[in-house]
């Protein structure tokens, strides 16, 4: 539910985001299908995953195999929130997003007391929001009784008995955006509850699914509720490709999908940074007069990217150019979001009011690049080499150019030289610079002011390694990148510095070469004995995986989807994920 | 004697307000003010009122996060809600909907939304109807959502826009309609509204 979004879980929420971003694993592999999910919680494999199910048991709620009570088989899953502990228990199933046809949905459920909340929702890729893609189904029970969120009205449907078990069988009609519910309680012949044709939850027609939720109250954190759910079955009318399980839980190694979505980020261009006011074709007497007109504040706005408003008066000239500025962030912020054709046209203005400033010209070439119009492309980036010839930022635009036109040997040729002198660079201060990660206007003016003569090279230790890294491996040159990783690492290390990326990126080259044992230690030494993030534990579930190492897999795994087992194996702890970590890690 | 066993002890034991006052300034620790028990509400009212208008809005935001039904603590905000300190009566705004669900208490903040003269409270009164009536029944939400869709047809489009916004976060829902369409756009959408506004009527 809504709950399901707070702060402990927006690690898993940005991980499982970025796992819904990129195509389903293997279609070629995938067999057809119209089961979607079928958890029975008997003797099945019920292991969690992005591909199956998350158990977030925080604070003092529980999600828990039990054999107390079911309604077929053997075991059920019972859910206890505790009131007032901070948080809540959850049961978090997923499967593919479906857009389009029938969903069937067909599930058990208990309830020790009718009086305590329960919340049950189908939602898709928007989370459980309100709206398109958010919440479509939605069950809830209020002061004993059950009901239903339809066109975002909270409709009673019948009172509930405790310890009665109720079927819930929906037929979800995604493109209408409409279902039929029915709802049998145990031991009662007639259908209890019998609606056709109800607008989802929010009304929203064409709201896909794909996943599902099991939770107490939905945010006051005032249920005690303790309620158990059995045979959830999920089918579709048509039968559609799902691939198979290539690991515990995931259809996909976890790698890949992130090798995946590097490869898409990489692949998206994004503007080079501004090094000074020059950029946008401001003198030092400019300077005097915004700040004369009172305009220095809205460039200090706009060169941080924030909106800002121009006060009348002043020298139109100037107004012009600072209003060049902002379509140029804008352009940015469009390219990076993927809109090349939006970020051409800010390009457009702001080379109108900006006088052609190299800058614009550049972006300009990145979104022509992304549109694959070359030839208008190329024009741009004569110009922007005649203008940048000594610039340390032309080799970056033409290696992103070169990714961008699928000619990474082009992009190598581009940063080669400079990038592997980076390497060696033994200078501490623009080491520091690239580990600011962050170049505008004032860092390069100190890096000028303190490096006169060598500023440029300083520059490239911020802009090209890690491009240059990545190129190398589009290039599949996997060992030649986890070299150079390697002495990125190395230099790092000699200066006392954190070389912990590099270190994982070694992993990573080493991963892709196929040399799982080699990527494990990498992985675990870039960590540095801490506890690593989300996306290296993931990455090391893998390569344990790939070894053989089914327990620390499985305890990497758990770390970030959580474990289903049975009370009696539940070890209290304050944040499972640290108790997981260590258990990988012995 | 643990932590939680003092603070239990303490929870047991009559609410010294020098104490509170300590907890709450120069920042406020919140989990040990919340270890106190609702019974730390009247005592930080009473500090409210013996407050300047900075000290006020810091105890406003410790209500704020507290989210306890409090009549104390609506009796001292309910007087902020108009004073001319713009940070105190933005606390006040955002945190007596999170200690009462009293008709007064909203129609103090309808009132705001579409009267004030200044449009940022206006906003505000918004943001708070939207994110902050937390107590309410659901017999008082129904009175909410009928006022905010009388608030759909105000002169102002500033209001209307704010309006519709609270709606959509409540319910998800625009129902088409745009606070800068013609009259008989918004006529439409404001009869599409108040057909829903009935089936949640008689859903209840």
């Amino acid at each position: 539910m809504a709950r399901a979004l707070s702060l402990g879980n927006v690690a898993l929420v940005l991980l499982a985001a970025a796992l819904a971003a990129v195509p389903q694993a293997r279609l070629e592999a995938a067999s057809a299908s119209s089961t979607l999910v079928r958890y029975s919680f008997d003797d099945q494999e019920l292991a969690t995953g992005p591909d199956t199910f998350s158990v977030f048991e925080k604070a003092k709620g529980r999600v828990h195999l039990s054999t107390a009570f079911r309604y077929s088989g053997y075991r059920a899953v019972e859910i206890r929130d505790v009131a007032d502990d901070g948080n809540f228990p959850e049961l978090q199933g997923y499967f593919p997003l479906r857009e389009s046809g029938i969903l069937y949905a067909h599930f058990a459920f208990m309830m020790a007391d009718p009086l305590e909340q329960l919340n049950i929702a189908l939602a898709g890729p928007a989370w459980f929001t309100f709206k398109k893609g958010g919440v479509a189904f939605w069950l809830q029970t209020r002061g004993g009784s059950l009901y239903h969120y339809s066109d975002s009205i909270p409709m009673r449907l019948a009172p509930l008995r405790p310890f009665t078990w109720y079927l819930v069988d929906l037929a979800y009609d995604v493109g209408a955006g409409t279902y039929d519910l029915a709802i049998r309680e145990e031991g009662r012949s007639e259908t209890l509850v019998s609606l056709k044709a109800q607008p989802n939850a929010f009304n929203e027609p064409g709201s896909g699914v794909d996943k599902f939720s099991f939770i107490g109250d939905n945010g006051h954190d005032t249920s005690n509720v303790d309620y158990y759910v059995d045979d959830i079955l999920l089918t579709v009318d048509q039968p559609i490709p799902i691939a198979p399980f290539v690991a515990p839980g995931r259809r996909k190694l976890f790698f890949d999908t992130w090798n995946d979505l590097r490869l898409q980020v990489s692949a998206m261009p994004s503007c080079v940074p501004a090094l000074g006011l020059d950029d946008f074709g401001f003198s030092s007497e400019d300077l005097g007069g915004l700040k004369r007109d009172g305009l220095l504040p809205a460039l200090e706005s706009m060169l941080a990217g924030r909106p800002a408003s121009l006060p009348a008066g002043g020298s139109p000239g100037l107004a012009q150019a600072l209003r060049a500025i902002g379509s140029w962030q804008a352009g940015c912020a469009a390219l990076a979001r993927g809109e090349p054709l939006t970020a051409l046209d800010r390009f457009a203005s702001a080379g109108r009011d900006g006088q052609g400033a190299a800058i614009y010209e550049s972006s300009s070439a990145l979104a022509l690049a992304a549109l694959g119009r070359w030839d208008e492309a190329d024009l741009r980036l004569a110009g922007v080499q005649a203008a940048w010839r000594d610039d340390p930022r032309l080799p970056l635009v033409l290696a992103l150019i070169g990714v961008l036109r699928g000619d990474p040997a082009a992009a190598d040729q581009a940063l080669r030289p400079r990038a592997e002198s980076v390497a060696q660079d033994p200078g501490m201060e623009c080491a520091f610079v690239a580990l600011a990660r962050r170049i505008d206007p004032e860092l390069v003016r100190m890096i000028q002011g303190r490096f006169p003569d060598d500023w440029r090279s300083c520059l490239h230790a911020a802009l090209l390694p890690e491009e240059y890294f990545n190129v190398l491996l589009l290039r599949t040159s996997y060992r030649e990148a986890g070299r150079y990783a390697s002495r990125m690492a190395a230099r790092l290390r000699g200066m006392s510095l954190p070389a912990g990326d590099w270190i994982e990126r070694q992993g990573d080259a080493a991963f892709l070469a196929g040399d799982y044992r080699e990527a494990l230690g990498l992985w675990k030494a870039s960590a540095g004995g801490g506890r690593p993030d989300v996306a290296l534990m993931l990455k090391l579930s893998d390569a344990h995986h790939l070894l053989g190492d089914l327990t620390k897999e499985r305890a990497y795994r758990e770390a970030i989807y959580g474990s289903l087992h049975e009370e009696q194996d539940h070890t209290p702890q304050e944040d499972p994920r640290e108790e997981k970590t260590r258990e990988a890690q012995d | 004697m643990t932590l939680a066993a003092a603070l239990a002890a303490l929870a047991a034991a009559p609410i010294d307000a020098g104490r509170v006052k300590s907890l709450v300034f120069p920042e406020a620790r919140l989990e040990e003010i919340r270890a106190l028990g609702p019974a730390v509400l009247p005592v930080l009212a009473s500090l409210y009122e013996r407050s300047g208008e900075s000290d006020r809005a810091g105890i406003a935001s410790v209500f704020y996060a507290l989210g306890w039904p409090s009549p104390d603590a609506k009796r001292v905000l309910l007087r902020d809600l108009h004073t001319p300190d713009e940070n105190l009566r933005l606390q006040a705004q955002w945190a007596i909907g999170r200690v009462s669900a009293d008709p007064d208490v909203m129609d103090a903040l309808l009132d705001t939304m579409r009267n004030d003269g200044n449009p940022l409270f206006r906003d505000k009164a918004a943001c708070a109807l939207a994110h902050d009536q937390i107590h309410l029944s659901e017999p008082q939400k129904l009175r909410l959502f009928e006022r905010l869709i009388d608030a759909l047809g105000d002169p102002k489009e500033q209001v209307r826009d704010i309006a519709l916004k609270a709606l959509v976060i409540h319910t998800g829902q625009s129902k088409g309609f745009s606070p800068s369409g013609s009259d008989a756009e918004r006529d439409a959408a404001i009869k599409e509204w108040r057909r829903w506004l009935e089936r949640y009527r008689s859903a209840m």
